[in-house]
């Protein structure tokens, strides 16, 4: 009698723990659940599913959009509890969660019809898989936004090579002003200009050979580490004790000439100040012109759940996102680009970039082709502290060979 | 008799099966995925044997983690029992609004440590700084968080900053069994202050010291809140301690299986260290 009445607490112990899971569709209607990773984009994301219900009674989308969302998507991964839509960037994140085969094969989706091949093919890059199994839908990009102000009362000109953008900073130095505002305390801000330097200077080809074991950091990045050095004599007193959200409200207040960001910075400058009047040219890492590349990669796929009971409406929700009208709205928004033909930015703060866009004279972020194993971000902010390019040249090449021998 | 034994197997049971499910399940799941090479998600992976555990042994990072991890975790201990005794002298003595200082030093303890680094992590770099430019001090005129070499002093400064706050409590329960009359003994016997402390307080309360340093020990080893709040790691992997390490390759890197191997290697640590504290400290206790 006893041990029956244990046995029986125990089992209604557990049934009280796994009855957390809830159910769907209790008034009828398919619910869709919306996962994305930028905080940024919430507010876009909630008027275009606003619409979206209201013009589909039969579906309700809601956005979930947590803190730190990659960690919490890989987590919810693990417990096969995997959101029916997930928007995310195509980073190495979204490589190996494509790798373990989650997503849904979109390959010979209609989906993919209206979207440039350019980033249809980094994404094929990015997981090294033939199969396409996302949607690129906004992208952006990395390069050197600039005070137009400032600019004109110094009469500097926007530098087009490796020298001339030097020699540029040296005379905004000379001027009395802060050249470049950095913001390496937040160590993802330190690679921004290795995203720009490598895949120049080096080309993406690198990576691949790199997973082949035909090449090394060391034959190869010498100058990328030099240049990135260079970069520092240019800074102002603290570059290391400020972080993204300083530069942004020191940037839209004028304090720095130059700021090497990506195009994901624009709306938060503009929080800070509306008036900023800011350019954005791409970074010219070499010094011929015509070689020069803008680095853009895919900000924002959209991918459907393979486990998902409701892929009819997802796929219906993805193709309400790539509208021209609704993707318009929601890059003039974000000031990102889109990945769907013809639908163009007309923020005149990016004008400049967009010649490259439409040449297609584009190259992906380098670390999108590391695993995050590697921590990256944290092996350039250490070699900027220290200055020892040799030293930062084997790290790279030894963890890259550790997070491998550990697979 | 029996009923009696009943309503103890009711106080008992319930908490050992959540015990069980929450923490001795996972902690034995993470031993098994220790010898894969699991990534974390993903249906397949293979047993590698002890390959993470040697991998382990060879990671610079690791050991790097462990250094600043342990550096952090004496300097962390014997800043917070020290300050914190001082204090609560000062709270057990007969001063004026004695009740209003000890709610006053009992704060920081309530707050939450995100919150709390979040705050230090703004005054760190747009306070401080100010502060130092204009006494004129070099040093900190820059935010010390930036710095490779000084990073981990912020870090302690904040640590000790909250951690002064329960052991305070500690101290100032343990100070208040010590009956009056043995200082009123030994004022007759001429006793200086001094002495009194050293003979009387300090031996009086060594079950307290114990249980002070060995909290204040484990929870400095597992650092994390504050890292991830002033830091990340940073500069570089300057600051990263092995519950941040575990976590940022774990789950961030995709490394699962790898850093399981880690913890599991950092649990024995762990264990190893609070044994032999309570052992040499307990001895201690008896020899007074």
């Amino acid at each position: 009698m006893k041990k029956g009445r244990l046995l029986l607490a125990c089992v209604l112990l557990v049934s009280m723990l796994s009855g957390c899971g809830g159910s769907k569709e209790a008034d009828g209607k398919v619910k869709l659940e919306f996962f994305q990773n930028k905080p940024e984009a919430k507010g876009s994301f909630d008027k275009l599913i606003a619409k979206f219900n209201q013009a589909h009674p039969g579906i309700q989308v809601s956005q979930i959009n947590p803190p730190d969302a990659e960690t919490v998507l890989k987590t919810r991964v693990v417990k096969n509890d995997i959101p029916d839509v997930i928007a995310l960037g195509a980073t190495d994140t979204y490589s190996i969660l494509a790798q373990s085969d989650i997503f849904t094969d979109l390959t010979q989706s209609k989906l993919l019809e209206n979207i440039e091949p350019n980033y249809i093919k980094m994404l094929k890059d990015i997981t090294g898989m033939d199969k396409v199994t996302a949607v690129p839908y906004a992208t952006n990009a990395n390069g050197i936004m600039y005070n137009k102000t400032l600019f004109k009362e110094m009469g500097l000109t926007v530098p087009k090579t490796w020298d001339e953008l030097i020699a540029t900073a040296q005379k905004v130095k000379d001027n009395g002003k802060i050249p470049f505002y950095f913001t390496y305390k937040d160590d993802w801000q330190t690679n921004l200009p290795f995203n720009a330097l490598a895949p120049n200077l080096v080309g993406i080809d690198f990576f691949k050979q790199l997973r082949e074991g035909k090449v090394t950091f060391k034959e190869k990045f010498r100058e990328v580490a030099e240049k990135q050095l260079k970069l520092l004599d240019y800074g102002h007193g603290d570059n290391f004790g400020k972080n993204y959200a300083d530069g942004n409200r020191a940037f839209a207040k004028g304090e720095a000439a130059m700021y090497i960001q990506g195009s994901w910075a624009i709306p938060e400058i503009r929080k800070a100040n509306p008036k900023a009047d800011i350019g954005f040219f791409p970074f010219p890492a070499g010094n011929d012109p015509e070689q020069n590349k803008l680095i853009s990669g895919v900000d924002t796929l959209l991918t459907i759940s393979e486990d998902t009971k409701h892929k009819k409406e997802a796929e219906e929700f993805l193709s309400f996102l790539l509208e021209p009208e609704n993707i318009g709205q929601y890059i003039k928004e974000q000031t990102a680009f889109a990945a769907v033909k013809g639908v163009n930015q007309e923020d005149p703060a990016v004008a400049e970039l967009l010649p490259y866009l439409k040449e297609g004279k584009v190259l992906d972020f380098a670390d999108h082709y590391l695993p995050a194993a590697m921590q990256l971000n944290s092996i350039v902010q250490a070699f900027l502290q220290n200055r020892n390019i040799d030293g930062y040249l084997q790290t790279l090449d030894r963890e890259w060979d550790k997070v491998q021998s550990r697979k | 008799m029996t009923k009696r034994l009943t309503a103890f197997y009711w106080m008992t049971v319930p908490a050992v099966i959540l015990f069980f499910i929450f923490m001795t399940l996972p902690a034995l799941q993470g031993i098994y995925y220790s010898f894969t090479n699991w990534n974390g998600f993903g249906k397949h992976y293979d047993f590698v044997g002890f390959k993470n555990y040697i991998n382990i042994f060879t990671d610079n990072n690791v050991g790097n983690a462990y250094l600043f991890t342990f550096k952090f975790a004496i300097v962390t201990t014997i800043l917070t029992n020290v300050l914190s005794l001082l204090i609560a002298l000062g709270l057990n003595a007969k001063i004026k609004f004695r009740n209003f200082f000890r709610g006053i030093y009992f704060l920081p303890n309530i707050l939450s440590v995100l919150i709390v680094g979040y705050i230090f992590n703004y005054l760190f770099s747009n306070v401080f700084t100010i502060w130092g430019k204009n006494l004129g001090v070099s040093a900190f005129s820059t935010n010390i968080l930036g710095n490779e070499h000084m990073a981990w002093i912020g870090i302690v400064i904040v640590a000790v900053w909250q951690g002064i706050a329960f052991n305070t409590i500690l101290y100032l329960a343990g100070l208040q069994t010590i009956p009056t009359s043995l200082y009123e003994a030994s004022n007759l016997d001429g006793a200086s202050r001094w002495q009194e402390f050293w003979k009387i307080t300090f031996p009086l309360i060594a079950p307290f010291f114990t249980i002070n340093m060995v909290l204040a020990m484990k929870n400095s080893l597992m650092v994390f809140d504050q890292i991830i709040a002033l830091t990340n790691g940073g500069p570089g992997r300057a600051t990263q301690s092995i519950s941040h390490l575990i976590y940022t390759g774990g789950f961030q890197g995709g490394e699962f299986a790898y850093q399981s191997a880690n913890s599991v290697i950092y649990f024995i640590v762990i264990a190893l260290i609070s044994v032999l504290q309570l052992k040499f400290l307990q001895g201690r206790e008896t020899d007074m």
